[in-house]
């Protein structure tokens, strides 16, 4: 049980900081894609 | 359930009020001003196909997040521990190796067909079509028929409110407002949005997670996991858990959402090129991780909390054992009604409903065309003016709209809500996976196979318990799925080499 109690663990940290530097990521990138997209429409 | 008998309060305030209304008020009025840019076709397909990279990715993780998938995702954290992050991690792994392979999707985007049926009918004939898109929309219409049920058990949940009519009167008026949204028109696809919907959504989501953890305490929710579910809790292979078919079940599932269900394919075909699908599906795997991945946390996360209060716990987890899947639906908004301040809730709330509509509006709006394209307008030779097109479309909308309020209030559940999305699902795309491999990488595959293979998929309707306790079986979803799949596949492969497609190969094949 030791294993799949560490497994998700590591699982779940390593996946919020991945979206959570996604999410900043892209939104700062959308938000320029935006304001490129509303100039050529 | 009556939570003050058991002194429970939630922290939803007026200010919370405030703030979903005025949310909904401002994205609404967003919507109504950004159409003033959209001015003609040309600018609205360049808006939906022409995206830059990281706009295509916060609108198709705001697409993802919905209320609806939170709801049944926090129930199976609930219910089934830490083991039930093994669905987030098959969904991601699935929707990686199709970005990487393209299988399926880039065979699909290089036909240029836009929905399911249209490939039946390029590929198997117009009989295919119409059989196939009466198939998914029953399947479809079926599978939301409990979106609006627990869309309003949320908002009682995290308002506090109590009463059967509570639930009535919130189905009725989300009802209403989802009608009033998709008559507005097209909203969903202003990308905007989707765009205010990622950021709102992502980063409260993220804050409501570090919340939970620093309220509950990481050591104390594995501690009681591990007390109260034991390995089960932790080990997806584990007998007393979810078990192994029911993990194969979960990656077909993975696969299924990503590239066999109308929404998906809608969105990989509607990307400009090939290397764009590919990328979409690479950075999706992201966005399909997390949209079961943080649901399932605070589904865990309310079931510590509440075996730690006696009374909730003989609500939730009474002695008897049983309890209805209504009751555990609820579990997560009441959670975050208690250990969430006031002003956030509203913000989160906020957020979640607009997902909730925004959902609403695609799934009607996507059903609604089928049953007017694939189901309707193959029978006329001539086929159908836009105007009537418009005016059936906008008639099944409104029907579906009454069959889902009245089979929320009616349907008895008896199972997880995210099984039943399963099965539901299944009747469609148990037919659909062995049409769609076989159709695009065997030459041989036949129009007698395609049909033997759809008809096969109703027998998944097996999987739903009332069926079952109608007819005196019990036998787990994941087993009813798995076997009706490998059933569909042995009839495709044999139908196809029984009867075979008479005169030349058909020019689409891959």
């Amino acid at each position: 049980m030791n294993f799949w109690i560490n497994f998700w663990t590591i699982f779940f940290i390593a996946s919020l900081t991945l979206f959570a530097g996604m999410a900043i990521v892209v939104s700062i990138g959308g938000f320029f894609n935006i304001r490129s997209l509303f100039k050529s429409l | 359930m009556d939570w003050n008998a058991v002194g429970i309060e939630s922290n939803f305030s007026s200010l919370d009020w405030c703030i979903v209304v005025g949310y909904l008020f401002v994205i609404v009025a967003v919507g109504v001003y950004i159409k003033r840019y959209i001015t003609n076709v040309t600018d609205f397909m360049v808006a939906g196909r022409g995206l830059k990279t990281f706009l295509a990715i916060a609108t198709m993780i705001g697409t993802e997040l919905g209320l609806v998938t939170v709801m049944y995702s926090a129930q199976k954290g609930f219910t089934g521990g830490f083991a039930a992050f093994h669905i987030a991690l098959a969904a991601a792994i699935v929707t990686l190796v199709v970005g990487l392979t393209g299988f399926i999707v880039v065979p699909l985007r290089r036909m240029k067909i836009m929905t399911i049926p249209e490939f039946y009918e390029r590929r198997f004939g117009r009989g295919v079509r119409i059989l196939g898109g009466t198939i998914l929309a029953f399947s479809g219409i079926l599978n939301m028929g409990m979106f609006l049920k627990a869309g309003s058990i949320f908002v009682m949940g995290i308002t506090g409110m109590t009463e059967d009519i509570h639930l009535k009167i919130i189905m009725s008026v989300l009802l209403g407002m989802v009608l009033l949204y998709t008559v507005l028109g097209g909203m969903v696809s202003i990308v905007v949005l989707d765009y205010i919907q990622f950021v709102v959504l992502s980063f409260s989501l993220l804050a409501a997670s570090l919340l939970s953890i620093r309220y509950l305490g990481w050591d104390n929710i594995i501690e009681t996991v591990s007390r109260m579910k034991g390995e089960a809790g932790f080990n997806p292979f584990h007998s007393e858990g979810f078990g192994a078919s029911y993990v194969v079940w979960m990656f077909f599932l993975g696969l299924v959402s990503c590239a066999v269900w109308q929404t998906a394919v809608i969105r990989a075909c509607s990307a400009e090129n090939i290397r764009t699908v590919k990328k979409i599906y690479i950075w999706a795997s992201i966005g399909f991780l997390i949209r079961f991945l943080i649901p399932y946390f605070f589904g865990i996360c309310a079931f510590v909390y509440i075996s730690q209060h006696e009374s909730l716990r003989s609500i939730f987890m009474p002695d008897s054992g049983s309890v209805d899947s209504q009751v555990t639906l609820m579990a997560m908004p009441v959670f975050l009604s208690q250990i969430l301040p006031a002003g956030f809730i509203g913000i989160i709330s906020a957020g979640m409903l607009a997902a909730f509509m925004s959902t609403h509006d695609s799934y009607l709006l996507c059903w609604s065309s089928v049953l007017t394209q694939d189901v309707v307008a193959p029978w006329f030779k001539k086929g159908l003016s836009s105007k009537t097109r418009l005016l059936l479309t906008r008639i099944f909308i409104v029907a579906i709209g009454i069959f889902i309020l009245v089979w929320g209030l009616w349907y008895d559940l008896g199972q997880d809500l995210w099984d039943y999305m399963a099965i539901s699902g299944a009747i469609y795309f148990t037919g659909a996976i062995a049409l769609l491999v076989f159709g695009l990488y065997w030459k041989r595959a036949s129009k007698v196979g395609a049909y033997l293979a759809l008809i096969c998929g109703f027998c998944a309707i097996l999987g739903l318990k009332p069926i079952q306790a109608l007819l005196g079986m019990d036998v787990s979803s994941a087993i009813v799925g798995l076997t009706v799949i490998a059933l569909a596949i042995v009839l495709m492969v044999v139908g196809s080499l029984l009867f075979p497609d008479r005169g030349k190969p058909s020019e689409h094949k891959e």
